[in-house]
This record gives C-alpha cells, structure tokens and sequence, in this order.
C-alpha cells in the first residue's frame, strides 16, 4: 500500500510537471524525425538510383570501345566505367582530345580461329596525363580475363559435349530482403521500440538521488514504510512512464508501417526489459551522491546494457553466434517478425531478466537500507562491495 | 506493549560514523506527556540522537524503546507514533501545500474519509489555510516550517520531535512556533532540540544538557540553574580589579562561582541580601552593579566549562 501510494504520487508529481511533458513529447518527435529519416533512406535504397553512402566509383572512367562481337565489351563493369561503342578512328581522336580516358580495339574472332587456337587481338590505349588510367587498366584486364575464360571454356565444350541438363540449375533468390536490408530492419526497428527504456534514467536519478541532494530523503525514511519498498515505488513509477512512452511509440510505428507482428507481444517483451534496466540505473542512483555522478555512472551503464542487448540481435540478424537468444531484443525481432521461436528462446532472455531484475534491485534496496549511503560519510566502491558480499562484516 | 510510563527509553546508546562518535552510551528516558527539552551546541548529538528514535538511523550499539517497541524490532509501529520535524523543512518543492499534507497524510495511513478533515483542520492551526493551493517553492522560511509542522501531525502522533523548529527564523515566527509548542504540551509527548536555550527554558519541563554524544546533566531548568548558579547572579564592574582578593571576599558571604572578565567581577549568590554586604566590602571601588536570573545558557556554560577536558 505504502510502496503504491509513493508510485502515485510519484507519477502525479512527474505528469504535472511542465518540464517533464515538455520532454516527454520531444522524445516523440524525435521518433518521428527518426522515422521520417529511415523511410526515407529505405526508399533511397529500394530505388534504382539507390543511395551511396560511402565513397563510390560509379561511372568513375570513360572508355571507348571497338568491340563489333562484343566479346571484353560485355565483359566490363557499366558501374565504373562509362563504356562507348565507337569506330577507330572517331575513338582515338576522342582520346587524342582527351575526351576519354581510354580506348580498347578488339578484333573479330570466328569458329575456325577458335578451332586453330588463334589469340584474340586486342589494343589498349590509354591516356597517360588521366588520373584514371589505373582504374581503366585494371577493368580491362579483368574483363579481358573473364572474356579469355568464358572463350577458353566455349572452346573445351565444343571438344568435349556436356549435356545441359546435367549443369547445374542456379536459380536466384528473388524473395526476401537481402541480409544488409534485414540488418538495417529489423535492427532499426528493435533500435526504436526499446529506445524509451533509455530515456528515462534522468526519472531514476531524480528520484533516488534528488532525495538525498533535496534531504527529503530523510521525511521519506521517517515514515511508516519499508526502505525496500520506497525503492520499489519509485522504480515503478518509472517503469509505468516508460510503458506509457513505449506505448506510444509502438502506435506510431505501427501508424508508420513498420512491420510489427504481434505488438502486445512485443510491448510485454519491452516492458519486461525495462524492469532490470531501471534496477542496474537504481544501484547507480541510490550510491551516487549527486546528479553528476549518476549521470556518469549511468551513461557507462547504458552502454553496456546497450551492448548486451544489441550484440546478440546483430549476431542473430546476421546468423551468426551461438548465444544469441539471451537479448531480449532477439526474442522481439523474432516475434514482430513472426519467426520460429523454441522454448529455449523464450526462457533463456526471460531467466536472465529475472536474475538480473533480483539482483539489482536487492543491491539497490540494501543500499538504500544503509545509514552511510543516505546520509554519510559514503564507504569507497571497493569496501561497500566487499560489506555487500559479507566478506566483511558490516 | 507499555510496560511503564515512560514513553521513550534510551539504553546505552552509542552511534558512530566513521571515526566520530556521535553518541556514546546514550541513557535518557522521556515520560509520557512531557516535554523534553535536549539543549546542546553543534556537533553534540542531538539530531543523531533523534533519528535513531524517529528510526531514520541505525544504532550501532545500545537499544531504545519507544512506546513499548523495540527500534530493531518495530520501526514501523514506531514511526506511526512519531512525528518527525527535521532541522530544516526539506519539503517537496514542486507540491502545493495541501497535496504535500494529502501525500503525508496517505504514507502514514490516515483513513481517506478522514483526511480532507484533517489537513483543513491543521491549515488552520498553523494560520496557511489561504495558502493551501500555493506551491512549497512560492513560501518563506516560516511558512515552510508551518507547513512541515503541519506535516509532522497530520497523523495525530503521540509523539512528537522537533529538531532546531525555530533555527533561521525571524524573532516573530519564531515565537509564533514557540506558541504553538507550547500549546501541545500535556496532550503529546514531545522532545525538542534546539540550540536556543531560553526556548528550552520557555517550553520545556525536564531539560537534557547533551555535549560530544553524553548527558552531561538532566533536570527541570529551575533545578538546573538552581544547582549551578544559586538564585541569582551578580555583576560587579570595579575601578580597579587589582585591589580585590578573592579569598578575602569569599570570607565575607557565600559566594560560588567567581570568575573575571577584564574589570567586570561574577559570582553566584544564594541569596540577594548578600548584594549589600557585598558591596559594603568592596567600598568605593565599585562602578556599577547588575544582577540577573541565571538561565539555561548559564548552566550549559558552566557544565561544559566544566568538562575535565576543558579545564586547564
């Protein structure tokens, strides 16, 4: 009843305040910014022009080509180079202009030259004042290899027939996202729903931290309530606002159409991670003596607490790792993408929410119980872990 | 669970914060009705002593009862009993006065259909029923603390502590405060640390002389200054303080007590009717006579300057 009413008038203390909602509904539009910012890098992607973010080499170089069979011609890389069919005469005075970077001359080549083992001629001219040159020399040779062992390979099957139907049939996978695109789904959108679990640290801090700095703490601990169950107030207090944000973010993504399946289900796994996030950012609130120091120790938290649950589902989107069921964040990629799930999947993230969440919030409450933390002098990190695993009586 | 009328029973009490002892072997008891005055300077205990009471502390040694429970046993049984006003009001900033009462009001238990009652009744007694919807941040030093008083009895404790309620305050509040106190006593049992010895003197029945974590001294104030200082005090400025022996004054009347203060002569009398003889003694040597009431600041002095510590 106690440890209620402190989350009541906690939440009604945090809801009135002009700054807090002030806040609350910037965090919103941040969501949205960002939402706004990834479908429009999808649609960059999805589209024919696609969308280059790192150095690229499309169309690097130009190259004129006299190739009547086509034969390095389709072998070469329309991507970086800027390949022109010409004559020989209208090619090198292009390159004599230095219109071009390059010129390749490729001779005829028919059945019989074939059957008599006769080269290919091919003519590379280059101009030796262009950068490029390199770059050109470099994707020709390799189109002229690929040329000499497609002719090599042609050659060897008119020797030695091979029954096509023998060949093996490669087809091309043409459904599904590619295993970048997946990355950058599935993992922007578990990004987005387990975000707000991070944005409320500052609500922890106040509330722990603020009491001591404010010494209201000390009316706090005089009334009829168990310390365990101040502590227990004020985290769930800070776990509802956080249910309230995600829940809101959770409508607008789906509003933004995101592929969510199985949003309650979702939304549990998400409420459940917030619990052990807000008792690890209790233990640092409740031993901190003020909000700057909380506000460091939580920032190395967060990070850390980030990793662990952003490693496993890098590892799983990837297919690769062997423990990559433990994040919580797994299990909610594979719920809103209505993948397989086993027992194991569900119980392994689960178990460590549970440990996590006991450990945690004991450290905090038994903190919290200890005359030096609330009010002074503070014991160093090292003798409060030492009296805290009982190695030395307290 | 009462098995006497003291209220509160303090046994050997010690408590220690690092290196410092704040309280050492600590034995006092509190009756039931009474107000208890704990007089001390800065640094002596008494607000440590208080919260091991209030069970905001853990002693480290020792045990106290309060109303028949122990503190190790029962500390929510206790502080349901116990109003708590701490040195300084340290309220909820952002709450109106009578949401930080409501808030109060629900932690300690107080029955919902009665609350609304009884937060309007303590906005009247401390005079801030017009100030009900303000914020806490919109108030002065003096209605923050009415506003904590109000605080501490929303529960209509049995007990209740008052630690320095009028430091910091301007002379009227302060006796408004003073007023109110006193105005509790009989009804709840009361403990009082304060600083100010003339408001112990003023409020209290049974004053406690707390220095370096100990009891130096217990008693009424009358008994108290009575045992240091006799009656009266006598302030004799002399012309020329050389020419006195103290030995020789001694002979004349009881004096006790003496002491200098450049040419300004102190001493204890038993009785004003030694003034005159006194006076006959030192002739046309005296410049001026005062004499006053010792007070409580007097014995705090007195038994502190005492302290073998303190004597060189």
């Amino acid at each position: 009843m106690g440890s209620w009413t402190i989350t009541k008038w906690e939440l009604k203390g945090t809801l009135q305040s002009k700054k807090f909602l002030l806040i609350f509904f910037f965090q919103l539009m941040v969501l949205v910014g960002m939402i706004i910012f990834f479908n429009g890098f999808m649609a960059s992607i999805e589209s024919q022009q696609g969308l280059t973010l790192s150095p690229s080499l499309n169309q690097f170089a130009s190259v004129e080509v006299v190739d009547p069979q086509s034969i390095i011609k389709n072998q070469m890389n329309p991507q970086i180079l800027e390949i022109t069919p010409n004559t020989k005469d209208g090619a090198l005075n292009n390159l004599n202009r230095g219109a071009v970077t390059g010129v390749l001359i490729v001779g005829t080549l028919n059945n019989s030259d074939l059957a008599n083992i006769q080269p290919l001629q091919a003519e590379m001219l280059i101009d030796y004042s262009d950068p490029k040159r390199s770059v050109v020399r470099y994707e020709v040779q390799m189109a002229h290899d690929k040329a000499a062992y497609l002719i090599s390979q042609q050659w060897m099957n008119s020797l030695v027939p091979v029954e096509t139907a023998n060949e093996p049939q490669i087809q091309q996978e043409t459904q599904g996202e590619s295993l970048p695109l997946q990355l950058i789904t599935k993992i922007m959108t578990a990004i987005l729903l387990f975000l707000p679990l991070f944005l409320f640290g500052n609500m922890v801090i106040d509330s722990l931290v603020g009491e001591k700095e404010r010494r209201t703490a000390e009316i706090l601990i005089a009334m009829p309530i168990s310390r365990s169950y101040i502590v227990l107030g004020k985290c769930l207090a800070v776990i509802i606002t956080m249910a309230l944000q995600s829940a809101l973010w959770i409508m607008i993504m789906i509003m933004a159409g995101f592929p969510l399946e199985n949003p309650f289900l979702v939304y549990l796994i998400v409420i459940l991670t917030a619990v052990p996030i807000v008792g690890l950012t209790a233990i640092i609130a409740a031993y901190s003596k003020n909000y700057k120091e909380a506000g460091i120790g939580i920032s190395f938290a967060y990070i850390a607490i980030v990793g662990f649950l952003i490693v496993p589902a890098l590892a799983y989107v990837s297919q690769q790792g062997k423990y990559v069921s433990m994040s919580t964040m797994t299990l909610a990629i594979k719920v809103f993408s209505q993948e397989a799930i086993s027992w194991g999947d569900i119980i392994l993230p689960l178990a460590l929410l549970l440990l996590i969440s006991i450990i945690s919030y004991g450290i905090t409450i038994r903190l919290y119980k200890r005359d030096d933390i609330i009010f002074g002098p503070r014991p160093g990190l090292l003798k409060l872990i030492i009296e805290l695993l009982g190695i030395k009586k307290v | 669970m009462r098995s006497s009328t003291n209220m509160i029973e303090i046994k050997s009490l010690t408590k220690r914060f690092g290196k410092i002892v704040a309280l050492q072997q600590l034995n006092l008891d509190i009756k039931k009705g009474e107000l208890l005055g704990i007089i001390g300077p800065n640094g002596a205990g008494k607000t440590t002593a208080i919260r091991i009471i209030s069970c905001i502390l853990h002693p480290d040694e020792g045990d106290v009862l309060v109303g028949g429970y122990h503190i190790g046993q029962n500390p929510l049984e206790i502080k349901s009993m116990i109003g708590y006003l701490p040195e300084e009001p340290n309220l909820y900033e952002r709450f109106k006065a009578y949401d930080l009462l409501k808030y109060f009001g629900e932690l300690y238990g107080v029955p919902k259909e009665d609350l609304d009652s009884r937060i309007e009744e303590l906005l009247e007694l401390v005079g801030m029923k017009h100030r009900a919807q303000h914020r806490i941040n919109t108030f002065s030093k003096g209605l923050r603390q009415r506003i904590a008083i109000a605080r501490a009895l929303i529960h209509d404790p049995e007990i209740i502590i008052f630690d320095e309620p009028t430091m910091g305050l301007d002379p009227a509040t302060a006796m408004n405060i003073r007023e109110f106190i006193a105005g509790l006593k009989g009804d709840k049992t009361i403990l009082l640390c304060t600083h100010y010895m003339d408001e112990a003197d003023l409020l209290c029945d049974r004053v406690a002389i707390l220095n370096q974590g100990q009891i130096l001294d217990m008693g009424t104030p009358h008994e108290l200054k009575s045992k240091i200082h006799g009656d009266i005090i006598l302030n004799i400025g002399l012309k020329d303080p050389s020419l006195i022996e103290i030995s020789t004054l001694e002979q004349v009347c009881p004096v006790e007590n003496i002491a200098w203060q450049k040419d300004q002569l102190y001493m204890s009398l038993s009785s004003r009717e030694d003034i005159a003889s006194i006076v006959e003694f030192l002739g046309s040597n005296v410049q001026s006579i005062h004499t006053k009431e010792p007070t409580l600041e007097d014995v705090f002095i007195q038994t502190v300057s005492n302290l073998p510590e303190n004597i060189e």
